[in-house]
């Protein structure tokens, strides 16, 4: 902004603070490029620049009825778009670290490989099952939903069927 | 958001910032009628005082130029001028008893030379809108110091705006005849 534009804004500031609201059209006219290209540098992200140079400005005219005559109006509006520059920036680093301190949760850990070698596992087990008697297979799907009969017929109807798993396994993979 | 919009909201935010400072001054105006209600003036007449004088001096803030300069310092001027009688009521009954009532108007009319030379002195000042900011500092500080002049009732009224004129008027004359 050269000299004369600077003059020109501080005596719209000037008349703005005396309550000459015809003084408005000239100051945002003035401002507004000065804000969004301050705010464009002061921040990487288009869309942030954007909005701090917006919330800049409404505050600027917010306070113009406070302007001191006495103060430079450039450096004043631009204190105040830095101020909100620096606002965003923190806003955007907390919202990150907020991201990285939460605990990870055990779905988001798996990578798709992790997914892809569960279902090869669950199908080979769900054929060796297939290849069991009804009775074994249907003690070791009891057991696997949590529905375990506490007494000892079962337990000893489960080691016979997990024994049989097991050789059927060896069978066909080869290892336990 | 686009440019129009952005406009309008700016408009908007300027607006509803001077309305902010319009309500400070009110609040000072209150703050004056609540301090004459604690050195004994009748509640009713005060409230109704100071509610003219909240609405006056926020109406002016609001809108601005000279007269909206001028509420701030008509408000001390004013409250300036209020406070003497108030004193000569509180403090001057208790040092010399009930006799010093009859100083009420006279004190009303220093209450107003000093006012009035405040207020002239201060618009000569200005470098535009003198008579507007005469005016509008004049409307503020009258209403005021009526809080504490009308102890005297309505004399006491008349003795202020007269002293206010005599002290004012030369002041500002002068002023304006050196321009």
């Amino acid at each position: 902004m050269d000299q004369g534009a600077r003059a020109a804004l501080q005596r719209g500031m000037c008349r703005l603070a005396d309550g000459d609201r015809g003084a408005f059209p000239e100051v945002f006219a003035a401002l507004w490029p000065v804000l969004r290209s301050f705010a464009a540098r002061a921040l990487p992200a288009f869309a942030e620049a954007e909005d701090a140079a917006q919330s800049a400005l409404l505050k600027i005219f917010a306070r113009s009825a406070e302007f001191d005559r006495r103060r430079e109006a450039l450096p004043w509006a631009l204190g105040i778009a830095a101020y909100e520059c620096r606002t965003l920036r923190k806003a955007r680093a907390r919202r990150r670290e907020d991201v990285s301190g939460e605990p990870p949760e055990a779905a988001d850990v798996r990578t798709p490989e992790d997914a892809a070698i569960e279902r090869d596992l669950q199908a080979a087990a769900a054929e060796v099952l297939g290849g069991l008697r009804a009775l074994d297979a249907e003690t070791l799907l009891a057991a696997a939903r949590g529905e375990r009969d506490p007494s000892a017929t079962f337990r000893k109807r489960l080691e016979r069927a997990l024994t049989r798993f097991r050789e059927q396994w060896r069978a066909r993979h080869g290892a336990d | 958001m686009e440019p129009i919009e952005l406009r309008a909201r700016a408009r908007r935010a300027y607006e509803l910032g001077r309305a902010r400072l319009g309500a400070k001054a009110a609040a000072a105006a209150l703050a004056i009628a609540a301090a004459a209600a604690a050195l004994g003036r009748p509640l009713l007449l005060t409230a109704v005082l100071g509610a003219a004088l909240a609405s006056l001096a926020a109406a002016l803030v609001f809108r601005g130029r000279a007269s909206g300069r001028a509420v701030w310092t008509g408000l001390w001027a004013g409250s300036a001028a209020m406070v003497l009688p108030l004193a000569l009521s509180t403090l001057g009954c208790r040092m010399f008893g009930e006799a010093c009532m009859r100083f009420c108007l006279p004190v009303c009319m220093v209450g107003g030379l000093a006012m009035g030379f405040a207020l002239a002195t201060v618009a000569r000042g200005q470098e535009e809108g003198e008579v507007e900011f005469l005016a509008g500092g004049a409307a503020v500080a009258a209403l005021a110091a009526s809080l504490g002049c009308t102890l005297a009732g309505a004399g006491g009224i008349a003795a202020m705006a007269l002293g206010t004129v005599l002290a004012g008027a030369p002041v500002w004359l002068a002023a304006r005849a050196s321009r």
